[in-house]
């Protein structure tokens, strides 16, 4: 019991301790993201992405001289988690925040941010409801559930698909995207809905829902979910040599999508989303894609972490042009900053603090198991 | 020390000292030069003030009573969705809505439990397990199309009091930490009661507590229907604290937490439970600055904690009744027990129940 | 009918997996009335040993074929096997005599603990086998094409399940185990070592479930650091179902889950689908409240 006190003394005193070491003159970014839990490989993404901006906007001098520093709190991919990690960042004094990446995890810290007069970014938040709360100081660099709604439709529509199940995984996300989907489809009459049913994300065999699937005889399976169901929906349809097309939403896009379902497999995958660095002929992006394969061995896994960048760079410019008071952030994001050179393309908000723009793209899985942009 | 802690007055002047200094917390927190006024500890103490009373209320249940329930945010969650359903809905005040959020939660807790009574152990175990998964997916799919499915209900007004609108993290710590003490001091009694005896019996012999005239399946339901009660109150607290449920909030592994709150503060013991609160709720924030490494130090401080103290960290004490008085009165009720001598001071640290017998379990 | 047919089969398969984790779940319950809740992840620490043997260690270059998902199998056996028994000394023996609560809140202290080491020594993304071991070849009966790693699959849970039984109810150590199961006390004194019994049994408990892990890496491909969470609780819940310290009865459990959950798919929502098998388990359990093969002893527990 002694010794176990003890450790507890010195975990609460190492507790205590590093938060005062943090010198005054550096400008506080929060990122708020999913260090554990669910979502955690993403949140690590999303962290390695911002620090690494963060560490090269320093090496060139910061801020207009001042150094930035990057506040990380974990979210644990759930509610309750990120209220607290939003009271912890906005007691440290930041209150200009990045994240957090799932839509009822960034909704549980929506108020704390709004309460406190903090900016907060979103990054992969495509829940409609978010930003129809009129939060003055909310915005999102990822797009909204409705427009890929949208897009996908007409996408689908315009590949030819006629009979298309849309199949989802029960998370805020994919039934948001899902019921878009299902409302654009409805809205269309060549189109018609011939499944709509959510899979348990996280199982291995999804073989059941794949021969019920294969009972309505559709032309194209629309998943609305993320990548490592999306991955087994591929390999378990090539196992059982069931060759109906299947398309995703941008959750689904991440390079180990390919690695879980087979080159072989994944071959002719197609998913909408915004699109990737290395797609983007813009200079900063190429610079940037390039300093981080350097760093990290491989490119960006996902589109998620690379929203968190722009997220990143559009506080920067926001703080350069008007120094670091939320308020005043908060009205150049939304009235000054117009295309702004992101990583993932133009930037700029509305008056509800989405981002506008046409940001979707269709990508194919080619033969060798790349993306590639169509 | 044995002399103090066996005084009955201990357990009643501790709490009340215990309270107050909660009581004067949010002020010291405050003016202690923490960054944000202590902001980020006030919320975390209304977590664990939340959880503490989640964790009483399955106290009832899984400490006093003896049965596995695994399933307790099943309550919690029905607790919240009526709230915020009553409250987005209709328009029905919170304050107005914590009875009946309460009320639906032990209706349903009454539904539900009444044919799974006889199970036992881990049986029963199971099926609240089940209970509290298939409530969970059924708010999920937008049951009624009520819940908001995945999306979950925002927009739930914040509680009122005479005019005043709580809206800060210090309103909302005297709300709960008050709702805690109000509860502390009900469920004392409780315990005290010919009910809290009731379970007593049955936990520790069930068969010897219905041999003794007690309708034993009665009781369990009582203390289901209670403990749901009070979950599905701190579910309202919870909806109007966060103004956002989703089902996530509601996960299998938030009832686990709880199970663990009860079982390592001490089984039974209400002192116990809500240390046990501020253990398995406190630690993991505690544990923040050590970053991806955060929970794997938690798993292992729940061991560690759990090998020390095996009976759970303050355990429930064993009443001693002056037996010479009770004896005329309750000559019935006592019989299993053993009737101890008159002598005033019996108590030493045996005092804590000897641990029922693996293979027998607590529904022995 | 065709459907029914492959729903079934798809039932079988996943089933057989839920078995074969069952089994080890069970085995330990029932000697030592214990939810081991960390099952569930030594059955993921099985799944990332084989991951660590097939890419880091080069051995998917030597071995290849079925011989190698043997071996691959063999190794996670003994080396989760070991963890096991560690895992008992530090977690579960120090609390024997406690209350069997308490065991239960150390053995989840022990799942969070172990899901997170592998997060951290594996990182968050999923990965996968980098290799296909198994046969890739399948055959049709009925108008159902049934591949074959299913066939192999199926085959080995009931192989390990039948050397279980016969290991539990025919030999001399398995009768002690029986002993120790009965009555520790009386155990010891007709001279069975009960320490030594219970190590045994921790180390065929997790070894079951890390050979399950292997299989399910070598079958499907991905595996993830919190995979242990679903299926640990899927296997208790067929422990349960087919009354838990019963070993035919965690196979029975297992199979009949799977179906279940697959025909539920087939027939009911797919969303619906968890919900639909806890449904069905509460009432198998309230007309028969020890299981489907459990002892009929109302006061066993």
């Amino acid at each position: 019991m002694k010794r176990f006190l003890s450790s507890i003394t010195v975990l609460l005193s190492l507790a205590l301790a590093v938060p005062t070491a943090h010198s005054a003159s550096t400008i506080k970014i929060g990122l708020m993201a999913p260090i554990t839990g669910a979502f955690a490989s993403e949140g690590k993404d999303m962290r390695a992405m911002v620090e690494l901006l963060a560490e090269e906007l320093n090496k060139k001098g910061g801020i207009n001289g001042t150094p930035v520093e990057i506040v990380v709190e974990d979210d644990g991919s759930e509610p309750r988690t990120a209220a607290n990690a939003a009271n912890r960042l906005v007691s440290k004094g930041v209150n200009l925040v990045i994240g957090t990446y799932g839509s009822a995890v960034t909704e549980a810290s929506q108020d704390i941010y709004d309460e406190a007069g903090a900016v907060q970014i979103a990054t992969g938040s495509t829940s409609v409801r978010l930003t129809t709360k009129k939060l003055p100081n909310f915005f999102r660099t990822c797009p909204r559930d409705d427009e890929q709604g949208r897009v996908a439709v007409a996408t689908l529509n315009s590949l030819g698909f006629k009979k298309i199940a849309v199949l989802h995984d029960n998370s805020a996300y994919a039934k948001g995207l899902a019921q878009e989907a299902k409302a654009e489809i409805e809205k269309d009459k060549g189109l018609s809905l011939v499944f709509f049913d959510a899979l348990q994300p996280g199982e291995r065999d999804y073989t059941a829902i794949l021969t019920k699937l294969k009972g309505v005889n559709p032309d194209v399976i629309f998943f609305t979910g993320y990548y490592p169901e999306a991955g087994m929906l591929l390999r378990q349809m090539h196992e059982s040599k069931w060759k109906v097309p299947l398309v995703g939403g941008d959750g689904a896009n991440n390079i180990d999508l390919v690695k879980i379902a087979g080159v072989e497999a994944a071959a002719g995958y197609r998913f909408i989303s915004p699109p990737m660095p290395g797609d983007l002929n813009t200079p900063i992006a190429k610079n940037f894609l390039e300093a981080y394969i350097a760093k990290h061995g491989a490119p960006p896994s996902s589109i998620w972490s690379v929203v968190a960048g722009d997220a990143f760079n559009v506080l920067a410019e926001a703080i350069k042009n008007v120094g670091t008071k939320p308020a005043d952030v908060s009205a150049f994001l939304h009235t000054k900053l117009k295309d702004y050179d992101g990583l993932t393309g133009k930037i700029s908000f509305d008056a509800k603090g989405d981002r506008v723009g046409d940001l979707y793209r269709l990508y194919e899985v080619d033969n060798q198991g790349r993306f590639v942009l169509k | 020390m044995s002399s103090i802690t066996s005084n009955r007055l201990f357990l009643p002047v501790s709490g009340a000292i215990f309270f107050l200094c909660m009581a004067l917390l949010p002020p010291v927190l405050g003016s202690a030069g923490l960054e944000g006024g202590g902001r980020y500890h006030i919320g975390v103490l209304n977590d664990i003030g939340l959880y503490a009373l989640l964790g009483l209320s399955l106290n009832i249940i899984l400490g006093q009573a003896g049965l596995f329930n695994m399933g307790h945010g099943a309550f919690y969650a029905m607790g919240a969705y009526t709230t915020a359903i009553l409250n987005t809905v209709y328009g029905v005040p919170i304050l107005y809505t914590l009875p009946l959020a309460g009320a639906i939660a032990a209706f349903f807790a009454y539904l539900v439990t009444r044919p799974i009574l006889k199970l036992r152990g881990d049986y029963l175990l199971v099926v609240t397990i089940g209970i509290v998964e298939i409530v969970r997916i059924s708010l999920m799919n937008d049951v009624f199309g009520m819940t908001g499915g995945a999306n979950g209900i925002a927009g739930i007004a914040r509680p009122e009091l005479f005019g005043f609108r709580l809206v800060s993290p210090e309103h909302f710590f005297y709300l709960i930490w008050g709702f805690v003490a109000f509860t502390v001091l009900l469920f004392r009694m409780l315990e005290n009661s010919r009910f809290g005896r009731a379970l007593y019996y049955i936990k520790h012999d069930e068969l010897a507590a219905s041999g003794s005239g007690i309708n034993t399946t009665h009781y369990k339901l009582v203390a289901f229907v209670v403990g749901a009660f009070w979950a599905g109150m701190a579910g309202t607290l919870y909806a109007t604290k966060m103004k956002f449920i989703s089902p996530v909030a509601f996960s299998f592994s938030e009832s686990v937490l709880l199970f663990a709150i009860v079982i390592l503060g001490g089984a039974g013991s209400i002192p116990g439970v809500i240390l046990g609160a501020f253990l398995l709720i406190g630690l993991p924030e505690l544990f923040r600055e050590l970053a991806d490494a955060r929970m794997l130090v938690f798993g292992l401080a729940m061991m560690v904690m759990m090998i020390v103290r095996p009976q759970g960290i303050l355990p429930l004490r064993r009443r001693v009744y002056n037996a010479a008085k009770q004896v005329g009165k309750y000559a019935c009720a006592i019989g299993t027990q053993k009737l101890a001598p008159p002598a005033p001071e019996p108590a030493t640290d045996t005092t804590t129940p000897p641990a029922p017998q693996k293979g027998t379990g607590g529904a022995a | 009918m065709e459907e029914f047919l492959q729903q079934l089969t798809n039932g079988l398969a996943v089933g057989g997996i839920y078995a074969l984790i069952a089994l080890g779940y069970t085995m330990v319950y029932g000697v030592l009335r214990l939810i081991n809740f960390a099952h569930g992840d030594l059955f993921t620490l099985g799944a990332y040993l084989g991951f660590t043997l097939l890419a880091s260690f080069g051995l998917s270059g030597v071995i290849g074929g079925l011989a190698g998902a043997g071996l691959l199998v063999l190794m996670a056996l003994i080396f989760v096997g070991l963890v096991g028994v560690m895992l008992e000394r530090a977690a579960y023996r120090p609390l024997r005599n406690s209350d069997r609560l308490s065991a239960v809140v150390s053995a989840l202290g022990a799942s969070i603990f172990l899901q997170n080491a592998m997060m951290l020594l594996y990182g968050a993304r999923p990965q996968v086998y980098p290799v296909r071991l198994l046969p890739t070849a399948s055959f049709m009966l009925m108008g159902v094409e049934i591949p074959f790693t299913r066939v192999l699959l199926f085959s080995s849970s009931l192989a390990l399940m039948f050397l279980l039984f016969w290991f539990i109810n025919r030999t001399r150590v398995g009768a002690a185990i029986r002993a120790v199961a009965i009555d520790q006390g009386a155990a010891k004194l007709v001279g069975i070592d009960v320490n030594r019994i219970i190590s045994l049994v921790f180390l065929i408990g997790p070894a079951l479930g890390g050979a399950a892990g292997v299989m399910v890496g070598l079958y499907y491909g991905q595996i993830t650091h919190d995979m242990g969470l679903n299926y640990g609780l899927k296997a208790f819940i067929a422990a349960i179902l087919g009354g838990i310290g019963n070993i035919p009865g965690a196979m029975l459990g297992g199979l009949l889950l799977g179906v279940i959950e697959a025909l539920g798919t087939a027939y009911f929502a797919v969303g619906w689908k968890d919900a639909f098998a806890f449904l069905v388990l509460i009432l198998i359990l309230i007309v028969r409240p020890t299981g489907l093969l459990g002892e009929r002893v109302a006061d066993k527990i």
